[in-house]
């Protein structure tokens, strides 16, 4: 089924013309469904066409899909500025969070092809059980353990000390990483690279005693060793952090305190 | 309503996966292996081919008695023992983790494992058989193709 | 359906749900119900940072803080309140660096502390150094840390649950409660998403951390999750709403898009600029600049827009000028908004300035609670076992206008106190009868809002709503706009009863609930209208253009709206012929038989009954507000 929006119906009212006054323009979405109750038990390639503006983000395209023409769409989404991390899919190919996306930034001339992200149980359209990822993030211990008597004001930490883990702090548990990792996709047992990312987070925390539990746990046959640096995670990463490369810190650490 | 139903657990409690732990030093040393026998390897196999096709005749000068000339030499009997032993395990290890990689369900693993686990231990028993009960001067062998130093 | 028993349930699980978590779960049993997976709760994108005066790279003490509080707060702030807040700030801040938050570092190792809007030394002499931050990601560091530190605790989390209704003991809407009977709560109702199955959570306390309703607007900062589900609940079952006429404008979002940029821009150093190139935030304000409160620069933005200094080629937003600004500054404090203006807005701000406009940010008003989170049902008696914190309760901290980041102190010092106060009510409180089939309402209305087979789009009459609330009820306000913003709401609600929803599915119908989100949403853009409509002043974040002096003869005091049946009176125990309630005017013909049926208001059925709530004042007097 295409739905088309008809052009000379009036566009959503708004009184200020959207910023850089970028013309409308015509984009078809390509996406994936899969509606468990319809009866289908396979999911199949749908269209859409909708009308977008400048600043328009796919997130924008997806509502407008859901608002206007097929109400049954369904999809994840909270703050639609990247923060939140609920909206991450397989856009184009890539692992992408649909609110950070500019459809401006992609080529008009071919449907946008929206898929859920890979690795996970589809339950509903875009929107996978992320039960297993948050499982794996629950197994590392992402908290930090400190041991003694704590004292009356803040943890003294130097700014260099701050900025070691700087990077990793940045994640927002999105699985775009995760999901986009070949190794994850196999059978799923891989911790992935959001576990690591977390764990890092607090391995470099200078007032975390907790490390070499960590360590240990990503010793696992499904830990760390099966990073096979693709730097798919890097590329997938909306928070910009070098998901690689923590998970070469990782291993470095673990090295560091075998021999 | 005073009836309760109790709810053995809602979806998401902070439970331990089914996953199996499968901790060791296992995969870190193998990591390791694998880096170190890479680096190693490199340099054994430059040497090989260094002395086989470039040093000396060259090339030209492959033929049995060259070869049964080297494995006549402890060095290189180690030598070519180092490479077989550190190439098969560096191989079969390559082989191991594609297949863990690649391979989706726990019965094709085991069965593309044990392949792998068999290629692996004839390829090395043969080679070490070979290299260590080599004959340089098989007793009938023609004259013209035996090394030298057999004493016709 | 499915029967749960908890001694405490915490409704949201966003900063205050699970501050609140922390303490109750290692006191007694408790439930954690959220719409979202915790780590998507806005709290996540607040930036700027969290005041407390530590005093750690300057003088300051919580009085300050205090007295900065209530003058930010145009003194609608109940006093003791912020007094509890300023105080406990230092020890909310203390305890999230135990818990492992990285806050960014002073060279000698302490929690570093940078300037922020209405912050100020000595009472209004100079901004003074008070947030403490993690770079632009504040929020979003405290709802890792505090999901973390729930990791740790093994708290009980039901994700992807929607509360539909709160289950109290009296029905406040329509009936009396006799004297001397205590009204308490019973429970809630919520739908799983996953599922379409009904749960009843059975419990002796309910925390209720939602958060705000920002969606009533179309330019807002707000997630499209934040739809005032908790405050529309409470309100529904007769629990009255206050102060929600004051809602906050942050001044810098992103130009046409609402995204928030921090005031910790500001903060750096960052300056705001109109077409002209002019400062226009020294005429303002000529002490403190751009650093004035939010709703002083917002409204100083919006006039400079209307009077035709706009930049741009619509002539229709200011700039925020970073440029003077050391890269490595930018890069240190402010990485994300930067990368906001990039993404979205494709401008460079080490080079160019960025263009902003306000965008609706926060709710001061909410479900009205006293200092130990308790929700108040009249002026002074409350709910038994109720409880609310964050942005969806009103303590009243923020009186008319929230200072920056005086929110992220709000849900940790107020959450910590609602988990600490429900668990230490649930461990004396009998269980409290639930009433009969207590699922029976919201069963109701969700089947015929699934099963209505032909009507209005959702998505029509949300958009209408913002619409209207943006055009009539934003930063300028009259008599006549928010006439017809009132008109159309009302319009609307009627509209809203004939919508219908496209998926007639059970398995993860968002469909269906962004319809039952409407329906809150339409039941606070309501309050909120009829409460600015009432106030006939301008005070902080509320401005009346026909009245645009501060009058505390008649209205130094907090505005309590009630769901009540046409023509009934709102229950704020009148203290003198002054205190007498006010009911919203509007002609009403036909009126349904009210019923006690959870529900999104239908015209004629239910009225907005105002009363009034004094003010606490305990040090300062109210004074004019000038920075």
């Amino acid at each position: 089924m295409t739905a088309t929006r008809d052009s000379a119906a009036p566009t959503p009212s708004s009184p200020e013309p959207k910023l850089g006054a970028v013309p409308s323009f015509d984009v078809t979405l390509r996406i994936r469904r899969f509606l468990p109750e319809s009866g289908k038990d396979e999911a199949y390639w749908e269209e859409f066409t909708v009308t977008a503006y400048g600043t328009d983000r796919l997130l924008d395209a997806l509502h407008q899909v859901k608002w206007e023409h097929d109400g049954s769409l369904s999809f994840r989404r909270s703050c639609a500025h990247g923060v939140c991390g609920s909206d991450a899919m397989r856009i184009n190919g890539r692992n992408r969070l649909a609110c950070k996306v500019l459809l401006k930034d992609l080529n008009p001339d071919k449907p946008i092809t929206v898929e859920p992200i890979k690795g996970l149980p589809v339950i509903k359209d875009l929107i996978v059980d992320m039960e297993p990822f948050f499982a794996s993030y629950r197994e590392i211990m992402p908290f930090l353990v400190t041991n003694g008597h704590e004292p009356t004001r803040e943890r003294l930490q130097s700014v260099a000390e701050r900025e070691r883990f700087d990077d990793t702090t940045k994640c927002i548990l999105c699985a775009a990483c995760t999901s986009s990792c070949p190794v994850f996709w196999t059978d799923g047992q891989y911790f992935g690279p959001a576990a690591i990312v977390n764990a890092h987070r607090f391995i470099f925390d200078s007032r975390d005693e907790g490390g070499s539990q960590r360590l240990e746990i990503l010793n696992d046959k499904e830990g760390v060793w099966r990073c096979r640096t693709t730097f798919n995670c890097t590329e997938a990463c909306p928070r910009g952090i070098e998901v690689t490369k923590a998970i070469q810190e990782v291993k470095r650490a673990m090295i560091t305190r075998a021999i | 309503m005073t009836s309760i139903t109790s709810i053995p657990a809602p979806r998401s409690p902070r439970v331990r996966t089914s996953r199996r732990t499968t901790r060791g030093n296992f995969e870190l040393y193998g990591w390791i292996f694998m880096r170190v026998s890479g680096v190693v390897l490199v340099v054994l196999i430059f040497g090989h081919l260094f002395t086989n096709l470039i040093a000396g005749q060259g090339i030209k000068a492959i033929d049995f008695g060259f070869v049964a000339g080297k494995w006549a030499s402890p060095l290189w009997q180690v030598w070519d023992l180092f490479m077989l032993w550190l190439a098969m395990i560096h191989g079969s290890n390559g082989v191991r983790t594609i297949i863990n990689d690649y391979a989706e369900r726990d019965h094709t693993r085991l069965v593309l494992k044990i392949v792998l686990v068999a290629a692996f231990l004839i390829t090395v028993v043969l080679g070490t058989l070979v290299i260590f009960t080599f004959d340089p001067c098989p007793a009938g062998g023609p004259i013209n193709l035996l090394p030298s130093f057999c004493s016709a | 359906m499915q029967i749960h028993q908890y001694d405490v349930v915490i409704v949201g699980a966003g900063g205050a749900g699970m501050r609140a978590a922390l303490e109750s779960s290692t006191r007694t049993r408790t439930a954690v119900i959220s719409k979202l997976y915790p780590t998507r709760s806005h709290t996540g994108a607040a930036q700027g940072g969290m005041c407390a005066a530590l005093a750690n790279v300057e003088e300051d003490n919580w009085e300050w803080h205090t007295f900065d509080t209530v003058k930010g707060g145009d003194y609608l702030v109940d006093q003791d309140a912020a007094e509890v807040m300023a105080k406990e700030a230092i020890d909310a801040v203390l305890d999230l660096e135990k818990m492992g938050l990285p806050f960014n570092r002073t060279p000698e190792g302490k929690i570093d502390q940078r300037r922020f809007g209405g912050h100020t030394r000595n009472h209004g002499e100079a901004a003074v150094r008070r947030a403490c931050y993690a770079a632009d990601r504040t929020g979003h560091m405290i709802l890792q840390t505090l999901y973390q530190q729930c990791v740790k605790n093994d708290v009980e989390f039901f994700n992807e649950f929607y509360v539909l209704d709160v289950l109290l003991s009296h029905d406040l809407v329509t009936g009396e409660v006799p004297d001397g009977e205590d009204v308490a709560v019973s429970g809630v109702v919520a739908y799983e998403l996953a599922t379409g199955e009904i749960h009843l959570f059975r419990a002796k306390s309910v925390v209720i951390a939602t958060g705000g309703a920002g969606k009533i607007f179309k330019t807002t900062s707000n997630a499209h999750t934040l739809t005032g589900d908790g405050m529309a609940l409470v309100y529904r079952r007769g629990v009255p709403l206050e102060d929600m006429e004051f809602f906050q404008f942050h001044p810098t979002g992103l130009a046409g898009l609402g995204i928030l940029l921090s005031e910790a821009a500001r903060g750096e150093g960052g300056i705001l600029r109109n077409a002209d190139g002019e400062r226009f935030m020294e005429r303002y304000a000529p002490t403190i600049k751009d650093l004035a409160p939010r709703d002083i620069v917002s409204r100083s933005i919006a006039l400079e827009v209307r009077e035709g200094r706009g930049a741009g080629p619509n002539k229709d937003y200011v700039l925020l000028d970073l440029t003077h600004l050391e890269r490595a500054q930018i890069d240190a404090k402010l990485p994300d908004i930067t990368e906001f203006a990039r993404t979205y807005l494709g401008v460079e701000p080490y080079t160019e300035p960025i263009p902003v406009y306000p965008t609706a940010h926060y709710a001061m008003g909410g479900v009205p609670t006293t200092i130990r989170a308790e929700v108040l049902r009249s002026n002074a008696e409350v709910v038994h076992g109720l409880y609310a914190a964050g942005e969806v309760a009103c303590v009243s901290v923020h009186g008319s206008n929230r200072l920056g980041t005086n929110s992220l102190l709000d849900i940790n010092v107020f959450g910590k106190r609602a988990g600490i106060a429900a668990a230490e009510y649930a461990a004396g409180a009998p269980w409290v009868e639930l009433p009969d089939d207590p699922e029976i309402g919201v069963v109701a209305e969700l089947e015929e809002m699934r099963t209505r087979t032909d009507g209005d789009r959702v998505s029509d009459v949300r958009r209408d709503l913002q619409q209207t609330m943006d055009t009539n009820a934003q930063v300028f306000r009259t008599a006549e706009s928010l006439q017809r913003a009132l008109a159309d709401i009302r319009g609307l609600q009627t509209r809203y009863r004939n919508v219908s929803v496209q998926d007639k599915g059970r398995a993860f119908n968002t469909d269906l609930l962004e319809a039952l989100e409407l329906g809150f949403l339409l039941d606070i853009a309501e309050v909120v209208v009829v409460g600015a409509l009432n106030r006939e002043e301008s005070r902080g974040g509320h401005f009346r253009e026909d009245f645009p002096k501060r009058d505390d003869a008649q209205y130094m005091r907090h505005t309590m709206a009630y769901r009540r049946p046409p023509g009934a009176v709102a229950p704020s125990s009148p203290v003198g012929a002054e205190a007498a309630a006010v009911v919203a005017a509007t002609s009403r013909s036909g009126a349904e038989m009210a019923t006690s049926r959870p529900g999104a208001a239908t015209p004629g059925t239910f009225d907005v009954a105002l009363g009034y709530k004094p003010v606490v004042v305990t040090r300062y007097q109210p004074m004019e507000r000038k920075y």
